[in-house]
């Protein structure tokens, strides 16, 4: 306990330091967990509307895809990809392994699955005659996914949290594809292990209390965006 | 009643529709055709498959087999009135937008359709705080506003208490009467029907049984089964014929000609339903208060009914036998 209270107080003024190597990694952070969060909402959300609204062959199986790669370890999802990105992979020629484009694509390929298989379930939940009447009135495909998206924000906008959540924490995935190179493409995760690698321990708590702080902001303001003007409130009193 | 419109074009068709639910055959050879005018009443017990007939006419399933002809753009009112969680405003707006009315018209559009079903001053209220007639009513007022040529309805007044519905029914009636449309209501409540149509379409069993104006297929229900369907409980067998009554036709009469047994007594609102047994049959009646208790002995008249050869009305299921008046 001694020992964690000395590593925290040794912490707190390296985070106050204006020290540009933690301000670098920390716009990194944002910027790989934004674009990665965008890219896979971008590319699942269609995928998620199609597995929880669409009737074709198939699409049971993919949903149990989608599902079961909520639980793909990020280590293998970065060695797949590492497999892919070394020179004598299908990607060789793209020289991506140990680069910053890698650290972005490894954590839209681990956010990926939350936004599809989270905005699946979410549609599904909908009632169906909202749906089937919103065709019935001659709604087009587009504007029933439109619909849909926004009767099930609450779930979707659920699924885009868990996405950038993984986005900004998950840390296998891009140690194997980007190499954790120090300053270059590093974010607050892979740079906590860095340090905690090294023994410099105030170093990697100081940058895990940055982490935490970003992921409090960033997830704060998307839970505010996910609640506004929705949801049940249930007040409950003892009983008497 | 109404006359059908029978020199108005047709709009809807369905030539021998069958309609699978799974394994089931829940409609089985309709034929039916809406006209333009025609407010046509589509009835049937629990189970019958108005709902599937209708989304198969409306073109939300696929029949197996027949054809389904529809001249001009139909819509259906499902009959969940499931509304997005928007405003009651934009949930018709929205509805208009999907109809592909230009953005221009659609407020105005919607808010007549609103002031139409009684709606307007719900119009800014979030659909989420509807009671279930407000609903039903801004549900209806969406299907109004896109002006269909042919309007299909799915139990409309479904799950509404006595008061709503009977407040809701009557805005309905001129509502849903338009003498360019075709518009086809499923309706669960015979009451339903005979405000509404001027037509009625009998479904019972995935088949079509009976088609015709309200008043002619009461007084001359084509078969026992539909003379049953439509409240004809009583019955009373006369040689090689049955007879089957209506409450109404049956008349507590010290001096009628008939005798018989009250065998159960259940109060109503503005009197008590007997049941009356006799030794060849089975009546009922609505008899004002004081009445007999079960157990008494009553004399009584009947005026009217139908008449069925013996044999056809022993099977409940089938479709012909030729009922004509009886008394």
């Amino acid at each position: 306990m001694r020992l964690i209270w000395e590593e925290l107080k040794a912490a707190v003024p390296l985070i106050f330091h204006g020290n540009p190597y933690l301000l670098s990694i920390i716009w990194f952070t944002i910027e790989v967990a934004l674009v990665a969060t965008l890219v896979a909402a971008v590319i699942g959300l269609p995928i998620g509307l199609a597995i929880g609204l669409g009737r074709f062959r198939g699409r049971r199986m993919l949903q149990v895809l989608a599902n079961a790669s909520l639980g793909l370890p990020p280590v293998l999802a970065g060695l797949f990809l590492f497999l892919l990105f070394v020179p004598q992979g299908p990607l060789g020629a793209y020289h991506l392994v140990l680069s910053r484009k890698a650290v972005f694509i490894a954590q839209t390929v681990l956010a990926l699955p939350y936004i599809v298989a989270l905005t699946a379930a979410a549609v599904q939940g909908l009632p169906s005659g909202l749906l089937i009447q919103a065709r019935a009135l001659g709604a087009n495909r587009g504007q029933l996914w439109t619909l849909a998206l926004r009767e099930a924000r609450i779930g979707v906008m659920a699924a885009v949290i868990a996405a950038l959540g993984s986005a900004l924490s998950e840390v296998g995935a891009i140690v194997i594809v980007g190499g954790n190179i120090y300053g270059y493409n590093q974010t607050l995760a892979s740079a906590a292990l860095f340090e905690a690698n090294a023994a410099h321990y105030a170093d990697a708590v100081a940058i895990g209390i940055v982490l935490i702080g970003l992921i409090l902001v960033l997830m704060g303001g998307l839970t505010l965006l996910q609640q506004r003007g929705g949801g049940i409130r249930l007040r409950f009193r003892p009983a008497a | 009643m109404n006359e059908t419109p029978s020199d108005h074009r047709v709009l809807l068709r369905g030539e021998h529709v069958t309609v699978r639910r799974g394994d089931r055959e829940v409609v089985r050879d309709v034929s039916l055709e809406l006209r333009a005018g025609e407010l046509v009443a589509l009835l049937g017990p629990n189970g019958a498959g108005k709902s599937t007939l209708l989304d198969a006419l409306g073109g939300i399933v696929e029949p197996e087999c027949g054809r389904i002809e529809r001249h001009g753009r139909a819509t259906i009112a499902l009959q969940a009135p499931d509304l997005a969680r928007r405003s009651v405003l934009v949930n018709v707006t929205l509805a208009l937008a999907w109809w592909g009315v230009p953005a221009p018209a659609r407020a105005a559009r919607a808010r007549e359709a609103l002031r139409t079903m009684g709606a307007e001053h719900l119009a800014e209220r979030p659909a989420a705080t509807l009671s279930g007639g407000e609903r039903r009513r801004v549900h209806i007022a969406r299907a109004i506003a896109v002006r269909p040529d042919i309007l299909m309805l799915d139990e409309p007044f479904a799950g509404l208490d006595a008061e709503v519905r009977a407040s809701l029914l009557e805005d309905a009636v001129s509502v849903l009467r338009s003498d360019t449309r075709a518009t086809l209501v499923v309706v669960h409540d015979r009451a339903e029907a005979w405000a509404l149509a001027d037509r009625l379409i009998i479904l019972i069993d995935g088949e079509l049984v009976a088609a015709g104006p309200p008043r002619e297929l009461l007084e001359r229900p084509p078969s026992p089964v539909v003379a049953r369907f439509l409240g004809f409980d009583g019955s009373l067998q006369e040689g090689d014929e049955i007879l089957l009554t209506r409450p109404p036709h049956v008349r507590l009469d010290a001096d009628g000609p008939v005798r018989a047994q009250v065998t159960r007594a259940v109060p109503l609102e503005d009197g008590v339903r007997l049941e009356l047994e006799l030794q060849h049959g089975r009546l009922y009646t609505v008899a004002p208060l004081p009445a007999p208790r079960p157990g008494e002995v009553v004399r009584l008249r009947v005026d009217g009914g139908v008449r069925f050869p013996a044999a056809t009305a022993s099977d409940v299921g089938a479709s012909s036998g030729d009922g004509r008046p009886g008394g």
